[in-house]
């Protein structure tokens, strides 16, 4: 066996564990390796109440309520197919509105009640004047919030 | 190495088993680094619960990132050695001349370092799990990513000392260039517990290991073979 | 010598592009601010807030764009052994460095107001701080050899090493859930921002390029004249050495 073909057995080994590697990460990927989970995948898998987990998803309309005495508040963070309620008592970042995305960190009650330890607001990746999104909204070509 | 020995050994086994063996006897007269880089993963995880306190609870909470940040350190510890002490004493040159490709020197080098340092703190990790009451259902996992991992960063900690080979303070510098590398190792290393313990399971994790290993495997000693060659200039 | 050859047609051409490299930089941040800061609309959802991108993202692109421009400049040093190359690499790694530093920098600042946090530890965030790392770790290894060769030929590996780093922080925001939105301008289908905002974004990316050009060549011919500077105390020190004895 010459140096040369020893060089090629080694460069082919290489090649095909880099290409193990690729197809591993490519089916990693499929999986879930997430910052965060959505209402429909909390509800697909069986997580214990008291585990600290990540649940994101959009701020329902009008499932906002403020309790009048404290800081606490209560909305709904929905993925369109399945919803969780949650409960939060803190400051909220400025972009936390109905119709926006957010990330909550906390723990799932028994009661299926999400009890949130902070509330991130995730916001999409379009930005614009206000008045083209009025007149984009009022044209009907795009939903407030309908990103993510 | 006789020239009579090399064509019987055309795929460099031989020679492969021949740097590895002594790397291993090495280890096991001078008994120092690699064995100080087992004590010190098993002192550094004992004091955590002495220093924060022995809560339950919160220790297997942060039992498995601990363990990993451990390893990492502990797998540093030892790297610095690697080649430098090859260097000063002149035998590297003599390695490089070999008819073994410098590449697969380095990762007999490499597998020999993992055998005395990464190996032997997978097999201790289960009692460390115990000590800060890891579940017992996830110590199995603990040692399974440990035995995914630590190969990882031994490979990817041979760059770094063939990069440092000759350099000042080498071994603070090594420290700044491999950890960043590191990173990766660690997030799924420890994630791989947390997203065992949250439900969605270790799987992806795993997997993600296995490529990261699986890729550091040829590219890791090229590129520490490619900073050798450079550092013997 | 040939050494010294290309150097010298370099220090030429670079007198040359300067003083043009600096008005671009200088025009381009003008203009640019007045539409960033004054002319373009706010956000209809972060209102003003938004204004942080108009430095936050050149940096952040610039931070990636310096990391590429090393790992290539590396390369042709390491390959073809020109010194140039070399030092081309070296005088770009701490203005990466700094560009990698804004970014993060004014990242925790738009954070704070619009996610609510200043930092968190999603894919994007992370994979840019390992880059930051690695410019550091790059620039000390430079500094750890006392043959300059060597030095180069080590910090350029570690470049090349490092390039696996480019891919995540881009492809992190696709791959992975996190926190940071994904890319607005650079995407398939088209940027998603009001052609309003691009233009001021445009406006600021051009001026962190020339800003980059101008300082690069400047610390380029910095070494150049360090190198030098060291070549004749040297020969002096020997001449006067060879005069004693």
């Amino acid at each position: 066996m010459t140096r040369k073909r020893r060089r090629l057995y080694m460069v082919a080994a290489g090649v095909t564990m880099l290409g193990i590697a690729a197809a591993l990460v490519l089916n990693a990927f499929q999986d879930n390796l997430v910052f965060f989970f959505s209402p429909s995948e909390l509800a697909a898998r069986e997580i214990t109440a008291g585990q600290r987990i990540r649940v994101g998803g959009l701020v329902e309309e009008g499932s906002i309520e403020r309790q009048a005495d404290s800081h606490t508040v209560r909305f709904t963070v929905t993925d369109t197919a399945r919803s969780v309620r949650v409960v939060y008592s803190g400051m909220l970042p400025d972009l936390f509105r109905e119709g926006q995305g957010v990330v909550v960190q906390g723990s799932l009650g028994p009661d299926g009640v999400f009890s949130a330890e902070e509330v991130l607001a995730k916001h999409d990746e379009n930005y614009m004047p206000p008045e083209v999104a009025d007149a984009l909204q009022k044209a009907g070509h795009w939903q407030k919030g309908g990103g993510t | 190495m006789r020239t009579g020995r090399r064509r019987r050994d055309p795929l460099g086994v031989r020679a492969f088993g021949t740097v590895l063996a002594r790397d291993l006897r090495l280890a096991r007269r001078q008994g120092g680094d690699a064995g100080l880089a087992v004590l010190f993963f098993i002192l550094g995880t004992v004091l955590v619960p002495l220093g924060i306190g022995p809560e339950g609870a919160l220790l297997s909470r942060i039992g498995a990132g601990l363990l990993w940040v451990m390893a990492l350190l502990a797998a540093l510890l030892s790297l610095d050695r690697l080649f430098q002490s090859d260097w000063e004493d002149g035998s590297l040159d003599l390695i490089v001349l070999s008819p073994l490709p410098l590449s697969m020197t380095v990762l007999a080098k490499v597998t020999a370092h993992w055998l005395v340092t990464g190996l032997p703190m997978t097999l201790v990790s289960p009692v460390l799990a115990v000590l800060l009451n890891i579940p017992p259902d996830q110590i199995g996992l603990v040692a399974l990513t440990l035995l995914l991992g630590t190969p990882t960063l031994s490979l990817i900690g041979s760059v770094g000392a063939a990069l440092t080979v000759g350099a000042r303070r080498g071994g603070v510098l090594l420290t700044l260039l491999i950890l960043p590398l590191y990173i990766p190792v660690l997030i799924f290393g420890a994630g791989s517990v947390d997203a065992a313990v949250a439900g969605p399971g270790a799987k992806s994790h795993l997997l993600m290991m296995t490529a990261m290993l699986l890729a550091a495997l040829p590219l890791c000693p090229w590129a520490a073979a490619a900073a050798l060659r450079h550092a013997l200039d | 010598m040939h050494r010294f050859a290309n150097p010298s047609r370099f220090l030429r051409l670079s007198a040359a592009i300067l003083p043009w490299s600096t008005a671009a930089c200088v025009c381009l941040l003008v203009v640019g601010l007045y539409f960033a800061l004054v002319a373009s609309p706010p956000d209809y959802q972060q209102s003003e807030t938004v204004r942080i991108m108009y430095v936050h993202v050149p940096a952040a692109w610039m931070a990636m764009g310096t990391y590429a421009f090393l790992a290539l400049a590396s390369a042709t040093g390491l390959i073809w052994k020109h010194p140039l190359a070399d030092l081309t690499a070296k005088a770009a790694a701490p203005i990466g460095a700094s560009f990698t530093f804004i970014a993060l920098a004014t990242g925790a600042l738009w954070g704070q107001p619009t996610w609510g946090t200043w930092w968190v530890w999603d894919a994007r965030l992370t994979s840019v701080l390992i880059l930051l790392f690695l410019y550091l770790g790059y620039m000390a290894l430079w500094n750890a050899f006392d043959d300059e060769t060597r030095a180069a030929r080590a910090a350029a590996i570690l470049a090349l090493v490092g390039i696996v780093n480019l891919p995540i922080i881009k492809f992190s925001v696709e791959w992975w859930n996190t926190l940071h939105q994904p890319a607005s301008v650079l995407r398939i289908g088209g940027p998603t921002i009001d052609p309003s905002m691009l233009l001021p974004l445009l406006l600021m990316a051009g001026a962190f390029l020339f800003y980059f050009v101008t300082i690069l060549l400047l610390r380029i011919r910095l070494e150049l004249a360090g190198r030098k500077l060291r070549t004749v105390q040297f020969n002096r020190a020997r001449a006067s050495l060879r005069g004693t004895t």
